[in-house]
């Protein structure tokens, strides 16, 4: 692109020919022999270059001065008598790039005019730098909203597993962890995790994605769809990898619900099947016996179609029952009791394993408030997983429950339940009551313990557990033993027990 | 003569009804109320057509078959399959029919009528 150059001379010939001879040199030359046409150019554009005599006229050199002073990038060459250039240098100094003396030299001029011209194309480089560089600085603040903003947990991994950034999202829920190890972070363990997206991705550079469940900073448990990316470097290696999860807690929840009202009508379809079977068998009974008059066949129908009108009756308000959220149905209770029904439903499956069950319970425990369905259900539920525990363990030849029963000084029955099965490592004790988590594969729902859990939480109460790998649990649940003050209202379907 | 039908279900309100349903209709009927019942009526009577409920309690409906099928004077009777299960009737490879409860009498009737034919 060719230069542009103002040339600012009082003597109208004199500016001709030089005019004439820059030209030549592929400037595109504007004149001005006046500070007032000065003043006009300059109002119109700045140019690149200006060649001047300041003194011209008196004002013209504070004219040169503030265009100088407004627009730094502009180039000046000032050109005068050679008695006035000490003068021109004094008052410009290093603002003006050459001086020359008149009459104009061609081979000063030109080197002048290529300083010039070589400044002016470094000061288009740099303003040009300058808009990259602001462009990109934009770019960066938009990329880094976006990470912060999105509404799910981003962190970046290195090679060895340690977050190297984290997004806003991330660190309100798990702290602000950079150089942790994300499997200590995410889910509070000492080692990888199995089938670790993360590491699949530094292996293949694929996009890999799996379903799990973290524990935040609080304690609180997520369940999470997590997805890997890979993030290289300029010589296209796989240097990071960033892991992008999102919360499905909610849609989980949904499933629990749905799976459990699923589970429940699938266990009930045979009866119900039996029963409009029945019915029908009732319907023909009585239209047989009315159109042939046999009052007994009458008699024995009617009462067979109100068994049934009753037993449909019966469980349909049961599904309804089950279906829908309900407060807890406290009944006084003796301690004994419960904890007697509880042993009755159990100790069947104890038998069949071979489990000893060791069974403490004092007769002057006195009674607790307890809806007695959920309560039994829900103790039932961990005495049979301690059963399981035992059954799955092939190391130790005898195996043997306690079931422990007493009372503490707030007035709460405590039921410890203690086995010597396979025991579990701190990942399963951490997630064991999370919903559909099973460390049983296909032989649990994970929906057990998750609603054991909480009948004990509703019912205001605590259950603590300790565990280790190969020696066996320890589970220590307590309950008030009187009613709390506000009924809660169990909001899930109840499903296995 | 009249062609004799012995209906295998625990449910004693499903055997009253289809021993009322295949009398009324012409058949003499017969009840069992579990496998083992089954097979010690089927070898009295033996029957020309037998209902068999899937799930009862104890031994359930096919183990009846497996034993029926061992037994050359019971083998070649007919079987319809009344259940309240879908799918398990595959495990009554032979069964002239399948019907899930609760059932359409006219079309367990029809059946009846053209296996025994």
């Amino acid at each position: 692109m060719a230069k542009q150059l103002y040339l600012i001379d009082g003597d109208g010939n004199h500016a001709a020919a030089v005019k004439t001879y820059i030209e030549r040199r592929q400037y595109r030359v504007s004149c001005a022999g006046t500070r007032d046409a000065a003043s006009l150019l300059f109002d119109a554009k700045i140019p690149d270059i200006i060649l001047a005599d300041p003194f011209i006229s008196e004002d013209m050199v504070s004219c040169l001065e503030t265009v100088k002073k407004e627009h730094p990038f502009v180039q000046m060459v000032i050109f005068t008598q050679k008695d006035m250039l000490n003068t021109a240098m004094d008052v410009f100094g290093s603002s003006a790039i050459h001086y020359l003396g008149l009459p104009l030299n061609s081979k000063a001029l030109d080197l002048a005019l290529n300083a010039a011209g070589t400044a002016v194309s470094q000061n288009r480089r740099i303003e040009r730098y300058t808009e990259r560089l602001s462009e990109l600085h934009g770019t960066q603040d938009l990329l880094s909203q976006l990470f912060e903003e999105v509404p799910c947990y981003i962190s970046v991994q290195d090679k060895n597993f340690r977050i190297t950034a984290a997004n806003r999202k991330f660190r309100d829920h798990f702290g602000n962890q950079v150089g942790e190890h994300c499997f200590e972070i995410y889910k509070h363990r000492t080692s990888l995790c199995n089938g670790c997206p993360v590491m699949e991705t530094f292996t293949d550079g694929e996009s890999h994605s799996t379903e799990e469940i973290v524990t935040s900073q609080f304690g609180k448990q997520y369940n999470v769809l997590t997805r890997t990316a890979p993030i290289r470097n300029e010589m296209g290696e796989i240097t990071q990898v960033m892991e992008m999860s999102t919360n499905i807690t909610q849609i989980r929840q949904l499933q629990d619900h749905l799976v459990s009202l699923g589970l429940m009508l699938g266990s009930m379809s045979h009866g119900v099947k039996g029963m409009l079977t029945a019915l029908d068998g009732g319907i023909y009974q009585l239209e047989t016996g009315l159109a042939k008059g046999d009052e007994s066949r009458v008699m024995k129908a009617s009462g067979q179609i109100k068994i049934m009108a009753d037993k449909i009756k019966g469980m349909v308000l049961e599904i309804l029952y089950y279906a829908k959220s309900r407060e807890l149905q406290y009944e006084e209770m003796t301690v004994e009791s419960l904890a007697g029904n509880v042993i009755s439903t159990v100790t069947a499956k104890a038998e069949k394993h071979g489990v000893l069950l060791d069974i403490s319970i004092p007769e002057n425990l006195g009674k607790i408030d307890v809806d007695p369905k959920w309560m039994e259900a829900s103790l039932v539920n961990f005495l049979e997983n301690a059963v399981d525990a035992c059954a799955s363990d092939r190391e130790k030849k005898d195996h043997q429950i306690s079931f422990h029963v007493s009372k503490n000084s707030k007035n709460q029955i405590c039921f410890t339940i203690i086995d010597n099965g396979i025991g579990m490592d701190i990942e399963t004790k951490n997630k064991m009551f999370t919903l559909f988590f099973s460390s049983k594969g296909s032989q649990g729902t994970g929906l057990g313990l998750f609603i054991a859990h909480r009948v004990i939480k509703y019912h205001e109460g605590t259950v603590e557990v300790e565990s280790e790998q190969g020696k066996g649990s320890r589970f220590f649940i307590n309950i008030p033993a009187r009613k709390p003050d506000s009924t809660k209202i169990i909001d899930f379907p109840m499903a296995g027990h | 003569m009249k062609k004799k039908i012995l209906v295998i279900d625990d449910d004693l309100n499903i055997r009253d009804y289809l021993v009322s349903l295949f009398t009324d209709n012409g058949y003499d009927a017969y009840i069992a109320g579990d496998v083992k019942e089954g097979i010690k009526e089927a070898t009295k009577i033996k029957p020309d057509l037998i209902t068999l409920d899937i799930e009862m309690p104890g031994e359930w409906g096919p183990r009846f078959y497996r034993q029926m099928s061992q037994d050359p004077e019971l083998k070649n009777i007919p079987v319809i399959v009344i259940s309240g299960l879908s799918g398990h009737q595959y495990a009554v490879v032979k069964a002239v029919a399948s019907l899930t409860k609760p059932f359409d009498r006219d079309e367990l009737l029809a059946i009846v009528k053209e296996t025994l034919n």
